[in-house]
């Protein structure tokens, strides 16, 4: 949310000279000013809040049918291309998957302005359980800012590409690596780590932004000093109101030591309120996926954290998925608004989750507001009880019920979820929030594992199906009314929607799909409105920027992600009971893999 | 009589489907050693063998039906690929290729052959892809119809 800045609108080329001559003191100063310049896409989400919106309305519902291509780039790397380019000035930024490529792209013609080609070590790429992208760069106080996947954390002057320093935030031999886009709230950088497939214990971490030195960490399980828990003070939703946590919450939910093992990983999409001062994000799996193996509620997996950003002292936590049996990770954006709840407008975080449900907290409190599903075939839980703020487990549906080495079928949605990391977009204009779903079920049978430290810790085999009885594909993108719970619109897709949602003044969202195309579609009905195919299935965010009075929308074009080659190449052969049938075959008729930048514009006199 | 006995021999082997060896094997292709029947029921050892496949999540990179994902198809590996270079692959990876080694894990280090005759199953085209049971389970669902067809 961009509070008072939202109404300032400062002309691209004044802030170009501001930015050549700030020595500003106060790093947040930076992003600030940044962000609040609707021509700029400084920050992963455009703005701390994950909002995805964007002001600018050159391109608008009745003109964007004349989008066509303005410029193109390769980003020289295959595999999966998730996230986005950001755009500060004239200046684009560019990441890539491994290796992790930065380029600073002069916007004027396209030329490299600076390379940063990081030197990792290749036995990563193994310990990557779900291919090898990486979520995007963060900028702030002059920097740039580069996770990598062996976990360097690496900061970057942004105007000549020199490293100004670098941390070390994890160790890749015990199966530690990073996937997630770094995030910059005030004079901090804030990062996690992945892993949960491996053994990893999650945390979220947080460096001084000008010296890379770490601030502090907060465990997602263990003792309480570790998670940064105040056993009096942190809350959490029970019995139908905020209570102390209480001490040992985590420990006393695990038996034995498992908790170090615990996953928790946390590779998400981070969110910032900086009136209350509060950073947001989910914590991943436990581990293993073999839920015999860790009896108890695993906390504090699957919930959703806010901390404190100067301290990282938890404020209030809220466990969506207690005890796990399907691998529904909570690291999914969380989405800072308001949201109109009993006649007033309540300070509000909209979540959906892997697990099916859409929930409304109040962000300020940690009360839990809404808690209902966006996908009405979601059949592993029958509804949340609001009062307690657990899930109604359908034992049908239990693979922790019926136990290890028995095969649990059509249970909806499979791991991957409803929806998976793709980030969704808040509309302020009519409050409503433009979701991209999976619609797939899934088999999913445990077994017994041992850890080897770097090893896959994962303990379970699963197939992946469209979601029977539906209209026979794979994805929906919805309308969501988070104050009721309800869909308000639903478009059906051949294809899950891997890509993340932007939606602009124009009254248009674009997303992407998994065959490739760019699409844009009415914010009042889902009505597509324009599409272009681009060369490879899309997983990325789409952004928007502008330049030189014109109005930009980009995209990166290569497909990767778990959703996307793995499934294609792996279920093209269809083997009934195992395997997809139909729509996954199909995907191969579209797409392999690519690795470009798609920037489009609307023609000349438009 | 011999010529019957044979015969009735013949029969009682394909009404129960039991093969001792692999199928087709290239000219300096050891065959694979396992029992398997009914596609899906196997002895002790390939079961471990299976096991130890499922455990160490090898279909991330191979495919859950071997057929191959961002690693190469094993189908295809297993019918040139001698036990000795399986054994110095799985000891050390392939770093350059993105595999990991499996060097340091117990269940590897004691299963590594019958990790290797599951897979020779797998390719002899002999072993059903998916979950394997004990040949003496006798309640086992049966494998995935047409896994044995040739694909088209």
């Amino acid at each position: 949310m961009r509070y008072e800045f939202r109404s300032i609108l400062v002309r691209g080329a004044v802030l170009a000279a501001a930015a050549a001559t700030s020595t500003s003191a106060l790093a947040d100063a930076d992003l600030d000013s940044k962000i609040s310049d609707s021509s700029n896409w400084a920050a992963q989400a455009g703005d701390y809040a994950n909002h995805r919106y964007s002001t600018l309305n050159q391109v608008n519902a009745s003109n964007v049918g004349k989008l066509q291509v303005a410029w193109t780039m390769s980003t020289g790397v295959l595999r999966g291309h998730e996230g986005s380019p950001l755009v500060i000035g004239d200046t684009m930024f560019i990441h890539t998957p491994f290796p992790n490529n930065v380029y600073a792209i002069n916007l004027k013609d396209q030329t490299y302005k600076w390379k940063y080609e990081p030197k990792q070590d290749a036995d990563v790429v193994p310990v990557m359980c779900c291919d090898t992208v990486n979520r995007g760069l963060a900028y702030g106080d002059g920097k740039i800012f580069l996770q990598q996947a062996d976990t360097t954390l690496v900061a970057l002057d942004a105007k000549s590409g020199k490293v100004v320093w670098t941390a070390k935030n994890g160790n890749p031999k015990i199966g530690e690596t990073n996937t997630n886009a770094p995030h910059v709230f005030k004079d901090k950088v804030l990062t996690g780590i992945s892993g949960g497939e491996f053994g990893v214990r999650g945390r979220v971490v947080a460096y001084d932004i000008k010296t890379g030195k770490q601030v502090w960490k907060g465990y997602s399980t263990g003792p309480d000093a570790e998670m940064l828990m105040d056993p009096a003070k942190t809350m959490t939703w029970t019995n139908g109101k905020m209570a102390p946590v209480g001490k040992d919450s985590s420990l006393k939910s695990w038996q034995g030591e498992q908790w170090k093992l615990g996953g928790g990983t946390t590779w998400g999409w981070y969110a910032y309120d900086p009136k209350l001062n509060l950073v947001y994000y989910g914590s991943g799996n436990p581990s293993t996926w073999n839920p015999a193996q860790r009896p108890g509620d695993n906390k504090w997996s699957m919930t959703i954290w806010a901390r404190d950003l100067d301290t990282g002292v938890a404020k209030w936590v809220y466990q969506m998925t207690p005890h796990d049996e399907w691998d529904f990770d909570g690291v999914n954006e969380m989405i800072l608004a308001d949201v109109n709840k009993g006649g007033k407008a309540v300070p509000a975080l909209v979540h959906f989750d892997r697990n099916g449900f859409g929930y409304t907290m109040n962000r300020q409190t940690g009360e839990l507001l809404v808690a209902e599903k966006y996908d009405p075939q979601v059949n592993w839980a029958t509804k949340v009880d609001m009062k307690t703020g657990r899930p109604i487990v359908d034992k049908k549906f239990s693979p922790g019920t019926t136990g290890p080495d028995v095969n649990v079928k059509d249970i909806c949605p499979a791991a991957l979820g409803s929806k998976d990391q793709q980030p969704s977009s808040y509309d302020p204009k009519s409050g409503l929030f433009f979701v991209p779903t999976n619609h797939v079920c899934m088999t999913y049978e445990p077994f017994q594992v041992e850890y080897t430290a770097g090893q896959p810790y994962v303990g379970a085999t699963l197939t992946m199906f469209p979601t029977p009885n539906s209209h026979g594909g794979m994805g929906n993108f919805i309308a969501w009314d988070a104050a009721q719970g309800k869909i308000v619109w639903s478009k059906a897709e051949k294809f899950s929607v891997w890509s993340g949602a932007l939606t602009t003044a124009g009254d248009v969202i674009f997303y992407g799909t998994l065959e490739g195309y760019i699409k844009a579609v009415s914010t009042k009905d889902g009505k597509e409105l324009w599409k272009f195919k681009t060369p490879s299935g899309i997983i990325g965010n789409v952004f928007t920027y502008s330049y030189g009075s014109k109005q930009y929308v980009g995209v990166y074009s290569g497909i990767g992600g778990w959703a996307g080659i793995g499934m294609a190449a792996g279920l093209t052969e269809s083997t009934a009971g195992l395997g997809a049938v139909g729509g996954y075959k199909d995907l191969a008729k579209y797409t392999t893999l690519g690795g470009s930048l798609f920037v489009f514009s609307l023609p000349e006199g438009t | 009589m011999r010529k019957s006995i044979s015969a009735a021999i013949a029969l009682s082997i394909s009404a129960t489907m039991i093969m001792l060896t692999s199928g087709p094997a290239s000219a300096d292709q050891p065959p694979g050693v396992y029992t398997v029947k009914d596609g899906n029921k196997v002895d002790d050892k390939t079961l471990e063998g299976w096991k130890t496949w499922r455990a160490m999540a090898c279909e991330r990179c191979h495919g859950p039906e071997q057929e191959g994902l961002v690693g190469p198809s094993l189908v295809n590996s297993l019918k040139t690929l001698s036990k000795d270079d399986f054994h110095a692959t799985i000891q050390n990876g392939r770093p350059e290729k993105g595999m990991p080694n499996f060097g340091g894990v117990a269940l590897v280090q004691k299963n590594w052959e019958n990790l290797y005759n599951y897979l020779k199953g797998r390719s002899d085209g002999k072993i059903a892809p998916g979950h394997l049971y004990p040949v003496s389970q006798a309640d086992a669902p049966p494998p995935p119809a047409g896994w044995n067809k040739p694909k088209s």
